[in-house]
């Protein structure tokens, strides 16, 4: 217990430190505190805080006012709130993991409606929801209804596809109407061909990069 | 049938004076007696036998030269082989042809994945791509134009999930990445693009 309380009191100025160190020279000196006491505040809230670092840094790149980083962060700061209280009124057990509530966050950004998102949470209980919301989004963004573009990806769930396969399913949904045909055809025709959907082409052979990820990023929301 | 004029054939046998001859054939008795001149000074022709004993006494040529020689001289190869390892021979080569290939693909772990990232940007000097997986620094991921098309690619192993990002044209113009497909508000006014990396190993 003592080992813990040690742990502790070291830990946080580390972090807090290291958070000061992230933001310095990437934003605006007089938003760092602002920052500093919103990521305190969410880390307090049981809420991911690198979005919200994420957000800072991202603003400071793009030479957005001191003022409109703040706000983003803060924005954000609800937004990781709202996703938090989605999921627990969806029946997940708390606290939820940093990574489902960032999966939230991403499907409420691209639209779908928190009955949409529930009705996910809510199906697939215990299991990795970040693909499964992804490809109902990707679906409204073609200007599927997001109950049916539900409708289609939980049936495929039940029919055995996980992860990346349920980007699969919206693909080619979405590439049916493309053909010509209406949503609800496209929605039938992938139905009734279900668990049976194309895979996309390998990736190419040539000269690749390696991103350079930052140390203690966790800057992409988690494929599940 | 000779064409020599009989009278020189006289005058070289001795049998009447060269002074009895016109002036011409007088001319051509002279050729004819520097001939014979010529091939009585001639030396004599060696025998088969001594051309034979004086290669033999010849030193050896360097083995360098031996060696360029053999290789240089054209010489008829022929290769017996049983049809079975014909077969077997073909298959290792057809496997040594396709194994590089599979392993040329860059190290990518489990939770890793390759995006392909391409932008017409015509006239641009340079394109990078920024987003959540580099921090947003600019300039870490350029894109390449090699053919200078105005197309610009990339092919980067990224965390899989979902990041968002965007392109930065000439180090300060901020692109939104038309063929990306998903978009998401950026909570500056304008949208960033959404990528989902696949693992690469499913």
């Amino acid at each position: 217990m003592k080992l813990a309380l040690l742990v502790l009191c070291v830990a946080s100025p580390l972090a807090a430190q290291s958070l000061r160190t992230r933001l310095e020279g990437r934003v605006p000196a007089a938003s760092i505190p602002v920052i500093d006491s919103l990521v305190q505040v969410a880390a307090r809230e049981s809420l991911p805080t690198d979005p919200l670092v994420q957000k800072a840094v991202e603003g400071g790149a793009k030479h957005v006012s001191s003022e409109r980083i703040v706000k983003a962060v803060e924005l954000n700061l609800d937004q990781l709130r709202r996703a938090q209280e989605l999921l627990r009124r969806a029946g997940d057990t708390p606290p939820a993991t940093p990574a489902e509530v960032i999966t939230v966050v991403s499907a409420r950004k691209r639209g779908l409606a928190d009955s949409v998102i529930a009705r996910i949470v809510a199906a697939l209980p215990g299991e990795p929801r970040g693909t499964a919301l992804h490809a109902v989004a990707d679906l409204v963004a073609h200007h599927f209804s997001g109950d049916s573009a539900a409708d289609l990806i939980l049936e495929a769930v039940h029919q055995g596809l996980r992860g990346v396969r349920l980007l699969d399913v919206s693909s080619a949904a979405i590439q049916e109407t493309q053909r010509g045909h209406t949503h609800a055809e496209a929605l039938a025709r992938i139905r009734s061909e279900l668990p049976n959907v194309p895979a996309p082409p390998p990736p190419p052979r040539t000269t690749v990069q390696r991103a350079r990820r930052p140390v203690a990023s966790g800057g992409q929301q988690p494929l599940h | 049938m000779s064409t020599i004029d009989p009278r020189i054939h006289q005058v070289l046998d001795g049998e009447i004076q060269r002074e009895a001859l016109p002036p011409e054939l007088r001319r051509q008795v002279e050729l004819l007696e520097a001939a014979a001149a010529l091939l009585a000074a001639a030396p004599k022709a060696e025998s088969v036998e001594q051309r034979v004993m004086a290669a033999l006494r010849r030193p050896a040529a360097p083995r360098r030269s031996r060696l360029v020689w053999w290789l240089v001289t054209p010489r008829a190869i022929v290769l017996r082989m049983r049809p079975v390892w014909t077969l077997a021979l073909a298959a290792g080569l057809a496997l040594l042809t396709l194994l590089p290939a599979r392993v040329s693909r860059p190290d990518v772990g489990e939770e890793e994945g390759i995006a392909q990232f391409v932008a017409r940007f015509p006239g641009a000097r340079s394109v990078a791509v920024v987003g959540s997986f580099n921090d947003w620094r600019a300039g870490s991921i350029a894109l390449e134009d090699r053919d200078h098309d105005g197309v610009w690619r990339g092919v980067v192993v990224l965390p899989t999930g979902a990041h968002e990002y965007m392109f930065v044209v000439d180090g300060e113009r901020w692109v939104a990445d038309p063929l990306a497909g998903r978009y998401v508000a950026d909570d500056f006014g304008r949208e960033n693009s959404l990528l989902i990396v696949r693992p690469v190993l499913q």
